[in-house]
């Protein structure tokens, strides 16, 4: 109790909460601009941190990972265009709800949903995190290689409807995946002589272009009345209502905790976690109407990740995430080291950083929930200013994930095709889903077979691995059963 | 009226796009440096390479007196941020944060250029590849495992970071000693000793930075280091060389800036980098980092370099990872 105490004193200094309040705005700010991630965020931060105190130091960008994770959520629901690849799920039903005009109520749910699962996932990782650790560490090439098997299910869930459109979509992104240099071997694969495409395609470059550009095609090709009309003369503010929370708690706890689970999995991360809970959402509203269900599952799963990916972080020095890589380069360059040993050792600091995520889901709270006044106000801006400030704003972040060039050129390609695929039907998401597990499922494919030298049961071998099967099959099962029982309908009226 | 204002806000993101290129047009010739002078790293943020190049440039900017940003250039096995420094200007204002990567990219084949595309400004630092072993592990030193790998060959799997980079390459030259064959495993950076405490694989071959912490925790024992003499912060654990297998291999990191940079901008550049690398601050940060730092001064890095070319090379057509 004593320690507990000590570390909320650390904490609640002056010096301290300006940090936080600090990088929680930098979070938010960065996660909410399509375009500029937290992740980018917490690099500009970095060199900041070399003079702090390593307490100070590691909670200034924990402020910016979890205002990020939260932050991500707005453009994604105001605009359709994700924040950050662990909200590009938010968008799916997100976007649909704001166009009704029930943007404060799906930010709302964003935010609360968001809050909620990452003080649990932070409650984990207190209590719980050498025993998470310990079971994370079972997952090998071949468990992860089911894990992600089984995300690849939830391509029904988001094909709007049309299943074999969202395969085809699908299997688009797994195409775009195999360019490059590939992850086992070194080879080069379909880079037609082009220096550039080495390194594959950019998958924050690909996404921006795939969600923002169609959009503004759309609407800047229509009748130029309409450019010059606001959106939504009126943008309802309204929260969501406490009733409509109880209905979504069952949902938010689960999802939290398969953000954890997620997060705590080396290798995997926020964007396969929301894509998970936005396909639990799914199961739970039955129909394909967008729902806030569609807003709460996604963003509790994201927010799960971050406390889930602390947690081999810490014990193990593992990063779960990219930017938890990053976190963990800072506690190294104040001599921690993460680990067992960080716990015995320097328990105040655990503690104090314990105390300090907290303080900060609390600052993230406070701030985005007035923020959200403001933010909706975006919808109020004439369409032709809105548009080409955000095409300039994603054309500088494709250009920032790499410093280079050529993920301009990545980004307009892909907003075309983009375009064409929703033109014709095909639903994008399940091309970005793709883009994100393709690599990691390739990776772990081939490096279990490297392990088992060429023998195929180690994919068998584990009772983690038939369940992550046996789940896919459920959900695979699930979908025809719906399909059928639609086409019956149909044939019925 | 609204027209001109669209007008207005156009021009006036155009102008956000095109501020970088403005700058470089007016700067004259003058006092070098008078400008920032990027730091290419080839890695992500957060990586060791990453995180030594930003404290480096966060020692070196005093003394320069102009700041030295980190811009990550990852991907293509490296070749996206070589290239990117290799074509740039040769005025010292580019500077790419380089190591033994740009040999194995060249045999690896990501690269058609080598070291000559460059010149070295210094050595800043080395580390050695360290071997370890889950802490209950049945092997008591080095020559044990050697001699169950000769026992059993094709049986033993060694977790490296990925095909053809450095830590690779010292598991392949430790196959080679024991003439058996081992099954290399590819992770990516630093990850493989997850595998290793989850039992999937029997030893790893990795930075003895990214084993550190493990290591303190009595959860795996380093076994053994590539570096001629003993890590400071390992003693204990004894050189290959100490252990009768004759391979030494370091990775070096350094600095070097495109060729045909000229001699009084390497010269201050080298200046800062021997100050940076003598300092309290910055020996102090390789001992929590794990590295040590090994200054050379440009002209002895160049041989430095041309040598291990020559070194990494035959070892690598030897294991079959070359593609030259």
């Amino acid at each position: 109790m004593n320690m507990v105490l000590g570390a909320f004193a650390q904490v609640l200094s002056v010096k301290m909460l300006l940090i936080m309040i600090l990088g929680s705005f930098v979070g938010i700010v960065f996660g909410a601009i399509p375009g500029l991630t937290y992740s980018m965020g917490i690099i500009l931060l970095l060199p900041l941190t070399f003079h702090l105190p390593p307490l100070m130091a590691v909670t200034l960008l924990l402020g910016v990972y979890i205002g990020g994770m939260t932050g991500g959520s707005v453009s994604s629901i105001l605009l359709g265009i994700p924040g950050t690849p662990s909200a590009a799920a938010t968008c799916l039903d997100g976007f649909p709800l704001s166009k009704r005009g029930m943007a404060g109520k799906a930010l709302g749910t964003a935010l609360i949903s968001s809050i909620f699962a990452g003080l649990l996932s932070v409650a984990t990782l207190m209590v719980v995190a050498p025993i998470v650790a310990k079971f994370a560490l079972k997952f090998g090439p071949a468990e992860i290689f089911s894990l992600v098997f089984f995300g690849f299910s939830t391509i029904c869930g988001i094909s709007m409807g049309n299943v074999l459109k969202g395969l085809i979509s699908g299997f688009i992104g797994l195409l775009f995946t195999t360019i490059g240099i590939d992850p086992v071997m070194g080879m080069s694969r379909y880079t037609f002589g082009i220096g550039q495409l080495i390194s594959g395609v950019d998958l924050l470059a690909f996404m921006i272009g795939m969600f923002a550009i169609p959009q503004v095609i759309k609407i800047l090709s229509v009748d130029e009345s309409l450019l010059t009309r606001k959106i939504s003369a009126k943008v309802s503010t309204q929260y969501p209502s406490l009733q409509e929370l109880k209905r979504m708690f069952g949902l938010m706890v689960k999802c939290a905790f398969i953000g954890i689970g997620i997060g705590a999995i080396p290798g995997t991360g926020g964007p396969i976690a929301a894509f998970l809970g936005y396909d639990q959402a799914k199961r739970k509203t039955k129909n394909n109407e967008p729902a806030l269900e569609g807003v709460a599952g996604p963003e509790s799963a994201n927010n799960g990740v971050t406390g889930g990916a602390l947690i081999p972080m810490l014990t193990l020095g593992i990063p779960g995430d990219p930017a938890t890589a990053i976190l963990l380069g800072a506690l190294l360059i104040h001599g921690l080291k993460p680990g067992p040993m960080l716990f015995t050792q320097h328990a105040d600091f655990i503690y104090g950083m314990y105390a300090a995520l907290i303080v900060i889901h609390l600052i993230v709270l406070l701030m985005q929930g007035f923020g959200i006044q403001l933010f909706v106000k975006v919808l109020n801006f004439r369409k032709s200013y809105l548009y080409t400030t955000i095409l300039v704003l994603c054309t500088i972040g494709a250009f920032a994930v790499n410093n280079n060039e050529f993920d301009i050129y990545v980004m307009v390609f892909a907003g075309f095709l983009g375009y064409f695929l929703l033109k014709f039907g095909f639903p994008v998401a399940p091309t970005v889903l793709a883009l994100v597990l393709g690599p990691p499922m390739e990776e772990n494919f081939r490096r279990a077979l490297i392990l088992s030298q060429g023998n195929f049961w180690i994919f068998l071998q584990s009772p983690i691995s038939w369940f992550f099967y046996l789940a896919t099959i459920f959900v695979l099962v699930g979908q025809v059963r719906r399909s059928l029982l639609a086409a019956k309908v149909r044939k019925g009226s | 009226m609204k027209r001109i204002g669209l007008v207005l806000w156009v021009f006036l993101l155009s102008g956000l796009l095109f501020a970088e290129g403005g700058k470089e047009k007016a700067a004259a010739k003058q006092k070098y440096p008078e400008k920032p002078i990027e730091v290419t790293c080839l890695f992500g943020a957060g990586s060791a390479a990453d995180l030594i190049a930003r404290k480096f440039s966060d020692l070196a900017s005093p003394i320069l007196g102009v700041p030295l940003p980190v811009v990550n250039r990852t991907g293509g096995g490296q070749s996206v941020g070589y290239t990117y420094v290799k074509n740039a200007k040769p005025d010292g204002y580019n500077v790419v944060w380089t190591s033994n990567g740009l040999i194995t990219a060249y045999y690896q084949g990501n690269i058609d250029f080598k070291q000559d595309a460059f010149r070295s400004i210094a050595r800043i630092s080395y580390e050695p590849v360290s071997f370890a072993v889950k802490y209950d592990a049945p092997w008591k030193d080095i020559n044990e495992f050697v001699d169950y790998i000769k026992k059993n060959p094709g049986k033993v799997r060694i977790g490296n970071s990925g095909v053809g980079t450095f830590t690779h390459l010292a598991a392949a030259a430790l196959e080679d000693f024991a003439q058996s064959q081992v099954v290399h495993v590819p992770f990516g950076r630093g990850l493989a000793f997850a595998s290793l405490l989850g039992g999937q694989i029997e030893a790893s071959s990795q930075l003895p930075s990214e084993v550190m912490a493990q290591f303190e925790a009595k959860q795996v024992r380093i076994i053994a280091v590539t570096s001629k003499e003993r890590v400071k912060s390992i003693p204990e654990v004894p050189t290959l060389m100490e252990k009768k297998i004759p391979i030494e291999l370091i990775l070096w990191r350094g600095l070097a800036v495109p060729k045909g940079t000229p001699d009084d901008v390497v010269a201050v550049l080298e200046a800062a980098a021997k100050k940076v690398v003598e300092s309290e601050e910055f020996k102090k940060f390789c001992d929590q980092m794990s590295i040590i730092p090994a200054f050379l001064p440009a002209a002895e890095m160049d041989k430095f370099v041309d040598a291990d070319e020559k070194f990494t090379g035959a070892l690598m057509k030897k294991i079959g990872a070359s593609k030259r």
